[in-house]
């Protein structure tokens, strides 16, 4: 793909690449506790440029492999919020997704690193 | 798009999930808005950071037709199910569609010699309908053959066609999973 060198395809990969990224970061917030939707949506798109509507369909879709749980919790300001839980599947999971996150970006560093020492 | 725009043109898109689910996410998409506002955006700068709701849709009907396709693989989910991979985006154009379109080929082309085959010795008939004088004892038992081989070729088809099948889901969830899990390589 990365051949055929038109924009098209290289801008689809980016959103693509961005994507897989996403998953990682849901899964490692969650790690450290509960969260509903906002609150997730919220703190990744701080850090990174996303669509926002995008991370529902990641969350539904996660939550059907088995990866958390929700549940309804009552706020004192505002709606019930639907809540996030990880569970041990989804540890498992995320555990898995981090170790090949950093064999593949030590992998792309060292590329980068080769490259620069090169030039 | 205010928040009525944005919430109608969703429901609209997901029309063919299932009431419950559709429900469920349409209440997904009402919290973030009424939490944003909250937060005190408009409407319009919420549904703009949300992105277009045919991108959502899009991805959302893929995961609901693979999973469905998990559970029943007949000829019309996997289609569907192809189309809803393919529409994510221009790069499984060509890594679904490509297979996709090679594999019914072969499953076709399978299918149309077992089904010829078969009905050889009908032919043989047919010719001895049409011109009795030019029978000839061989061509009835080539046909025989032929259709004995062909009654192989289609039950072998039909093991070929199953596995073929199922290994095209397979296919389409690990594409799903490179697509929109990312970096997974297994």
């Amino acid at each position: 793909m990365q051949g055929s060198g038109d924009k098209n395809g290289v801008t689809t990969m980016n959103v693509q690449f961005k994507k897989g990224i996403l998953e990682i970061c849901v899964l490692v917030l969650l790690d450290n506790k509960d969260c509903y939707g906002y609150e997730l949506v919220q703190k990744v798109s701080d850090k990174i440029e996303i669509s926002e509507g995008s991370m529902y369909p990641l969350l539904r879709r996660l939550t059907k492999e088995g990866y958390f749980t929700t549940y309804f919790q009552e706020s004192s300001e505002g709606p019930a919020r639907k809540y996030y839980r990880m569970t041990d599947k989804g540890r498992d999971y995320l555990h898995e997704q981090i170790k090949e996150w950093k064999d593949f970006s030590n992998a792309v560093n060292e590329l980068i690193e080769e490259g620069v020492n090169l030039e | 798009m205010n928040k009525e725009q944005f919430l109608k043109t969703l429901e609209k898109l997901l029309e063919k999930l299932p009431v419950a689910e559709r429900k469920d996410i349409l209440i997904d998409f009402e919290e973030h808005f009424t939490f944003g506002i909250e937060e005190g955006k408009t409407e319009e700068e919420i549904s703009a950071s949300l992105g277009l709701p045919e991108k959502i849709a899009k991805e959302l009907l893929a995961t609901y037709h693979l999973e469905k396709v998990e559970k029943t693989a007949s000829t019309g989910n996997i289609f569907r199910a192809v189309w809803a991979v393919v529409g994510l985006g221009f790069f499984n154009l060509v890594i679904v569609l490509g297979p996709f379109i090679a594999l019914t080929g072969i499953v076709l082309g399978g299918w149309a010699v077992a089904t010829a085959f078969v009905l050889s010795p009908i032919l043989v008939l047919v010719n001895l309908g049409l011109y009795p004088e030019t029978f000839a004892f061989f061509d009835l038992f080539f046909s025989l053959m032929l259709a004995g081989a062909g009654i192989f070729i289609a039950i072998g088809m039909f093991f070929a066609t199953r596995l073929f099948g199922k290994g095209f889901v397979r296919y389409l969830q690990y594409n799903v999973r490179l697509v929109k899990g990312g970096l997974k390589h297994d």
